[in-house]
């Protein structure tokens, strides 16, 4: 009689135990999500949501400004030029210019040139326009660009007590080549605060 | 006559500070002053209203759609929005745009915009359809 108490208080014993290391162990749980919605990830940096608002927060300035309207030609040319990185994160600038191009080039008011600019993107395109030159044996025409677009993130951070705000500035210039003027800028900003922050960044 | 105990008065005394502090703490309500006479002439347009979230809509409140036209053939909207509450509230929404077929263009300006409004405060919200197809919207909004 001893005997099978003892067995069932151990078994019992057991099934607790079983339950209670099942309890801790975590499934992995993966979803999808919008990732220009606000079930992204939020952090104190730049996530994919913000990239998106800002995007169109530029966007819709450019094209509320009608700085596009006085464009010598329909579609303008337009080379994307430097954009400086001045925040503490390392990014890559697409996520914001990559927007911008794909939105400009779907108003059918801009055509944006490879052949000129920074980054991979021109170097094929002048890769492409040498191969060009070297079977037909004519110059390859390229297409001097109405307009340039530039770009500056900065990043600032402010700290009171154990709240932390980074305030990211996404700043955007259209200049005209033959003026040399600005014909449209913008700054638009998003700030995250942060209690019991960490730094952000490398 | 009964007197009150001196630690009594100075209890209360304290309280009443801090239900004074409490309240002020809490109230974010913004005061707008604007023209008399609006010298703007906007073109409101009618809206379609679906409401599958009553609590959502009793927290904000789309006051009127104006709609423009920029960069030549564009279409932008604005819409004016007004919190109820009388306290901060966080809203997200998001504009989506159809074309003269009834098809949805997958733009790449339709994203969720987190919106924070103080307590009773109004304020306006616009996109520009970046496609020249664009000819309806959707405005929608979640919590």
């Amino acid at each position: 009689m001893k005997h099978t108490i003892t067995s069932r208080l151990l078994g019992l014993l057991a099934v607790g135990a079983m339950l209670t290391f099942s309890g801790c162990e975590t499934a992995t749980e993966t979803r999808t999500v919008d990732a220009k919605g606000p079930d992204a990830i939020n952090t104190s940096a730049i996530n994919s949501q913000d990239w998106a608002s800002a995007a169109d927060g530029l966007i819709n300035s450019l094209l509320s400004s009608n700085a596009l309207n006085n464009a010598p030609h329909t579609p303008a040319i337009l080379a994307v030029d430097r954009v400086i990185n001045n925040t503490q994160m390392m990014v890559d600038t697409d996520l914001l210019i990559k927007k911008i191009r794909v939105a400009l080039t779907n108003t059918g008011k801009i055509a944006i040139t490879n052949t000129m600019g920074l980054g991979e993107r021109a170097v094929v395109a002048s890769e492409a326009a040498e191969l060009d030159e070297m079977q037909s044996g004519k110059k390859a025409k390229i297409l001097v660009p109405d307009y340039t677009l530039y770009a500056k993130l900065i990043q600032q951070t402010d700290k009171n007590g154990k709240m932390a705000q980074n305030t990211y500035s996404f700043q955007m210039s259209l200049v005209a080549v033959k003026t040399g003027l600005t014909v449209w800028e913008e700054e638009k900003q998003i700030a995250k605060q942060t209690k019991g922050a960490g730094a952000v960044g490398w | 006559m009964k007197t009150i105990p001196q630690s009594i008065r100075l209890a209360g005394g304290v309280l009443a500070v801090s239900l004074v502090l409490f309240a002020s703490g809490c109230a974010s309500n913004v005061n707008s002053y604007e023209r008399a006479e609006s010298q703007a002439t906007p073109n409101v347009i009618a809206d379609k209203r679906i409401i599958t979230d009553n609590t959502l809509a009793g927290t904000i409140r789309v006051v009127s759609i104006n709609q423009g036209t920029v960069s030549g053939n564009l279409i932008k909207i604005q819409a004016t929005v007004e919190n109820l509450r009388n306290s901060q509230r966080t809203v997200n929404y998001k504009f989506e745009w159809i074309d003269q077929d009834g098809m949805a263009l997958d733009s790449a300006n339709e994203t969720w915009k987190t919106l924070p409004l103080q307590g009773r405060e109004t304020t306006s919200i616009s996109t520009v359809a970046i496609s020249p197809r664009a000819v309806d919207f959707r405005l929608k909004f979640r919590e």
